[in-house]
């Protein structure tokens, strides 16, 4: 049988500051585990170099303001990049599965990109999803997102996207940050149901999440049938997460993945050092590679204080009751959605960048197409930190647009360069070509 | 005067140098049932060009205990193992007989699961009984903290009589359990015997009237005292491959990048120099295909040489005697090069008329023979020093520094040693459109290697300033800081450097232990909730590769 790619790049010396949670000590003890174990040594595992993304990869996906630089430090080169090498075995076929155990995360990180929320400055797996496309043309993906956290960088960036169907489960929003993640949000006009979100009460533990995976998350798999599985792999439900409240064990974690099955796992939070990340990781490796997990635990895990609340059961039913029929209907509703009459859907977000303090005021209008899902028009205003304040639009185009839409979009970027915002995008996936114009100076930038 | 001795597997070599020019060089069949008469062959005849009391150090390379490993003669040995949880049990393929025990502690050296009594009573029963007499201990993390190793190893040695007990933490202090153990169980398995041999050096050179240091030739490329050398049998492993390294290293001293082609009877050993610098083995030297903390040159051995025989099927993995021209009986790798370059090897029309047979029955002229033989073993060897490079530019990085600063290998030149180097290289050189180098002491360059190298030596200090407990290796010495709290990365490399000495001293090396490098600073910061509870340090110092102070360099 093939190995199981891992890629490790703990950036041992990047943080976001000192004793922020996102620092170098992250995965200083997964690092001491998973070495000490020799893991790497077995013939089950083959490790793989970190690797640089491009610019033009980002900009794939993110509108980042005023440009790509601005948003990045050397260290999300290389961990989207190092996603991105993870992908590039997984297609290649020398490995069976691949899983980047990398930072910094980039689950909260959305398609416009003002700074870093939620500990994210960009997508890692929205940027390895759009590589995969141009790259493979792989047309269906699905998106597991399993930290505890709402996934809702990963959401927004495909919110309209009918080919690619996002399963986030997390802690309620109503009890954690971000906030959001409810079952309302199920997908834009033309994309409805390929959003599915499972907002589970504190102190849900393994029994719980497993019921989710059995009865939901697996059966929305088969009917979807993606070409490529992805887990959005976030650590922090375990149960000695010091940010949230789950109760989440690494064998959870391990069966998890073996139940799932992901080709490709990235790692997203998990913030609880020392006492679940070495163990996590672990049944996350061997789960990948197929190898026994059934001695590998953590050294104070009890069994017997890890029961399922009661009402927490009750709620998953109703949750995977009313999460299926979504997904069941969504061609209907979709199809409804499309006859409104209506040319374009135009919503209204705010947006907050917790760890840079910023607001984001976003517009958002998204073509009612009659034959694909779809372009979109970003106009978004945001003050940063240095007191530069930004009005931009982003014409988002894409890989499976029709030709209206596709001519409709290039036409769009012409018209909006008229001096209103301050850089006009054009997220060209057709082409694969990333267009930003800064509209004071005239001077353009192709990727 | 220095003399450096490789015992090899076809050859042992034997030098005789002083002030820069080789006096006298030996070279004689390998007797692999009695490398002591092979070793003190050579010796005997490079002291008849030198008064005993004028050598300065013998320096020894043997194949002795990869032999013992190769060939199952090592004694049987068990292998005590205490995982704690992870892998599960059956991964850990080492050993024959392995027993497993309860007891584990964690990566901050903190104990997880106590040892069961009455299953180490179970475990010395059994030893009693099956007459195992060589015990290997390895616990997961004894490196950070080997109670639990100490606790077993006392057990055994106070109720097992006669039975000799290697513990993990003595033998390394790097992380990888695996290769821990089964470094251990390998230094269990052959310690005897490297101690009889070590006996028999000692008392043949007594009766020869020397009583110079002898050191022993490792695989990382430095010297250590023959009596140091007694606690650490596995370090001796490859040494060969090293002394080759070494050697071209020797013969050039430059910061070029090199690979280092060591052409043998059967088997060919690849070596990179880069930057001036021998290329060390990422994952450990591997003994009986395990991996192992014997820290090693990265060397890649291909079953072909120049005395490879030739037949209607192609170049053999397997030498009957020397070349045609050189008076074997068996056309060979060295008579397709001598006669495809026309080199003028020994006698000639011995190689064509060898050649000219296995020709004929393919029905091929001989010269086409020839050509293909060499275009096939230049492109074996070409292919595999592109993998070697390939292999370096992919190894894992963890920083980000190293993932920006990609590396990117450009070779300069290609270092011949050994007999046939000369025939050989040259032409693999010119495939590969570098520079090719050979040198009138190639031929022995893997011994004189051996006579000029310097001794290395490593530590690594890893401290917890929050538990207040660090860790040295080599040794497993453990202890409490005395101010942990005012503790700084300064202060752990002094230490690490002030145990550099004092291990230099122990082994008798201290003339070299001022010449020694960091190459390891770790440091962080450990944070709970949002304060600083403690740092944790890991700090690494060595004398690296080198060469003694009174080698200056070859004079021609």
């Amino acid at each position: 049988m093939k190995p199981t790619g891992i890629l490790f790049f703990p950036a041992f010396d990047w943080a976001i500051s000192p004793t922020h949670p996102e620092r170098e000590e992250r995965l200083l003890y997964t690092r001491d585990q998973i070495f000490e174990e020799g893991i790497m040594d077995l013939p089950q595992i083959k490790e793989y170099k970190p690797g640089l993304a491009s610019l033009k990869d980002i900009a794939r996906v993110h509108f980042c303001v005023p440009d790509v630089e601005a948003q990045i430090t050397e260290a999300h080169l290389v961990s989207s990049g190092s996603a991105l090498v993870m992908a590039d075995a997984v297609m290649s076929g020398e490995v069976r599965n691949g899983f980047a155990i990398i930072r910094p995360p980039g689950h909260h990180a959305m398609t416009v990109a003002h700074g870093n929320r939620g500990f994210c400055n960009i997508n890692n797996e929205a940027i390895m999803v759009e590589y995969l496309r141009q790259k493979y043309g792989v047309k269906r993906i699905a998106i597991v997102d399993t930290d505890v956290h709402h996934g809702d960088g990963t959401q927004e960036i495909f919110y309209h996207d009918p080919d690619v169907l996002f399963i986030s489960f997390h802690q309620d929003g109503r009890t954690l940050y971000p906030g959001s993640g409810f079952m309302e949000e199920a997908g834009g006009p033309l994309a409805y149901g390929t959003t599915i979100n499972i907002p589970l009460l504190p102190r849900t533990t393994d029994t719980g999440i497993h019921y989710v995976l059995d009865n939901l998350v697996m059966p929305l798999l088969e009917e979807f049938k993606p070409d490529v599985i992805v887990n959005s792999a976030g650590q922090d439900n375990h149960y000695s997460d010091p940010l949230a409240n789950m109760a989440f064990s690494a064998q959870g974690y391990a069966k998890l993945n073996e139940t799932l099955a992901p080709d490709i796992a990235v790692l997203e939070g998990g913030y609880s050092v020392e006492s679940a990340l070495p163990y996590i990781n672990m049944g996350i490796i061997m789960a990948m590679a197929g190898i026994d997990y059934s001695n590998l635990r953590e050294p104070d895990y009890d069994p017997a204080r890890l029961k399922e609340p009661g009402g927490n059961m009750e709620r998953i039913y109703k949750i995977v009751d009313t999460q299926l029929k979504t997904f069941r209907n969504r061609e209907d509703v979709i199809e409804k959605n499309r006859r409104s009459g209506e040319l374009f859907k135009t919503s209204h977000e705010r947006i907050f960048y917790d760890t840079d303090y910023i607001n984001e005021d976003q517009r958002n209008e998204l073509r009612l197409c009659p034959a694909c899902g779809g372009f979109r028009i970003i106009i978004s205003t945001a003050q940063h930190p240095n007191g530069k304040k930004y009005h931009i639009a982003g014409i988002q185009l894409p890989i499976y647009a029709c030709s209206t839409c596709q001519a409709q979009a290039r036409d769009a970027y012409k018209t909006l360069n008229s001096g209103t915002y301050d850089i006009v995008y054009l997220q060209d996936r057709v082409k694969d070509e990333y267009k930003s114009i800064i509209t004071r100076t005239g001077e353009e930038r192709v990727l | 005067m220095l003399i450096g001795i490789d015992v090899g597997g076809t050859f042992t070599d034997g030098v005789l140098f002083n002030r820069g020019e080789i006096v006298t060089s030996v070279k004689k069949p390998t007797d692999e049932e009695n490398l002591k008469n092979s070793l003190l062959q050579v010796l005997d005849e490079l002291l008849d060009h030198s008064d005993p009391a004028e050598i300065n150090r013998i320096v020894l390379s043997t194949t002795l205990v990869t032999n013992l490993l190769a060939t199952g003669r090592g004694e049987k040995t068990a292998l005590v193992l205490l995982p704690g949880y992870g892998l599960p049990h059956d991964s850990y393929d080492i050993a024959g007989e392995t027993y497993f025990l309860k007891g584990s502690v964690d990566f901050r050296g903190r104990e997880i699961e106590r040892l069961d009594n009455q299953e180490i009573d179970g475990l010395l029963e059994w030893i009693k009984s099956s007459g195992i007499s060589r015990i290997a201990v390895a616990s997961k993390f004894s490196n950070r903290n080997d109670v639990h190793e100490k606790l077993v190893k006392k057990r055994i040695i106070e109720e097992c009589e006669g039975v000799y007990v290697a513990i993990s933490s003595d033998i390394s202090g790097k992380l990888n359990f695996p290769r821990r153990a089964a470094t251990t169980y390998f230094t269990a398995m052959t310690i005897s015997a490297w101690n009889r041999f070590a006996d028999e050096i000692e008392e043949a050179l007594k009766i020869r009237g020397i009583e110079t240091d002898v050191h022993v030739l490792k695989a990382d490329g430095g010297t250590m005292p023959l009596q140091a050398s007694r606690a650490k049998p596995c370090e001796t492993v490859l040494s060969g491959p090293a002394a080759s390294t070494m050697g071209g290293s020797a013969l050039t001293r430059d910061a070029l990048n090199s690979v280092v082609v060591d052409v043998g009877g059967t088997t060919t050993d690849l070596s990179l120099i880069i930057a001036g610098e021998p290329l060390y083995a990422s994952r450990g030297a591997i003994i009986e295909n395990q991996l192992t903390h014997v820290n090693s040159f990265a060397v890649r051995s291909i079953a072909l040489g120049g005395d490879s025989v030739i037949t209607t099927e192609g170049v053999q993995p397997y030498r009957v005697g020397p070349a045609a021209c050189f008076g074997g009986e068996k056309p060979t790798v060295i008579d397709a090069f001598n006669l495809h370059l026309n080199l003028n090897l020994g006698d000639t029309s011995r190689s064509e008329s060898k050649m000219g047979e296995i020709a004929a029955q393919q029905q091929l002229d001989t010269a086409d023979l020839c050509a293909q033989i060499v275009d096939y073993v230049s492109h074996r060897l070409f292919e595999a020093v592109n993998e070697m490079f390939l292999q370096w530019e992919n190894e894992p990085a963890y920083k980000v520094w190293e993932v920006i600063n990609q590396r990117r290998f450009k070779l300069d030149r290609v270092i011949g040693i050994g007999a046939a180097a000369p025939a050989m290289v040259p032409a693999l050189a010119e495939m590969m459109n570098v520079e090719s180098f050979i040198h009138p002491y190639s031929p022995v360059a893997n011994a004189l290697g051996a006579s000029v190298v310097r001794p290395t030596l490593t530590v690594v200090l890893h401290v917890d300033t929050q538990s207040n407990k660090y860790t040295l290796d080599p040794g497993g010495k453990s202890g409490e800081l005395e101010k942990p709290r005012s503790f700084q990365l300064t202060d752990a490399k002094e230490m690490a450097r002030q145990y550099l000495l004092t291990v230099g001293q122990e082994l008798g090396m201290e003339e070299y232990t001022a010449d020694s490098s960091f190459f390891l600073e770790e440091q962080f910061n450990m944070i709970r909730g949002w304060d600083r509870v403690g740092k944790l340090f890991e700090v690494g110092i060595q004398v690296a590769p080198g060469f003694i102070e009174e080698f200056k360099g070859v004079k021609i």
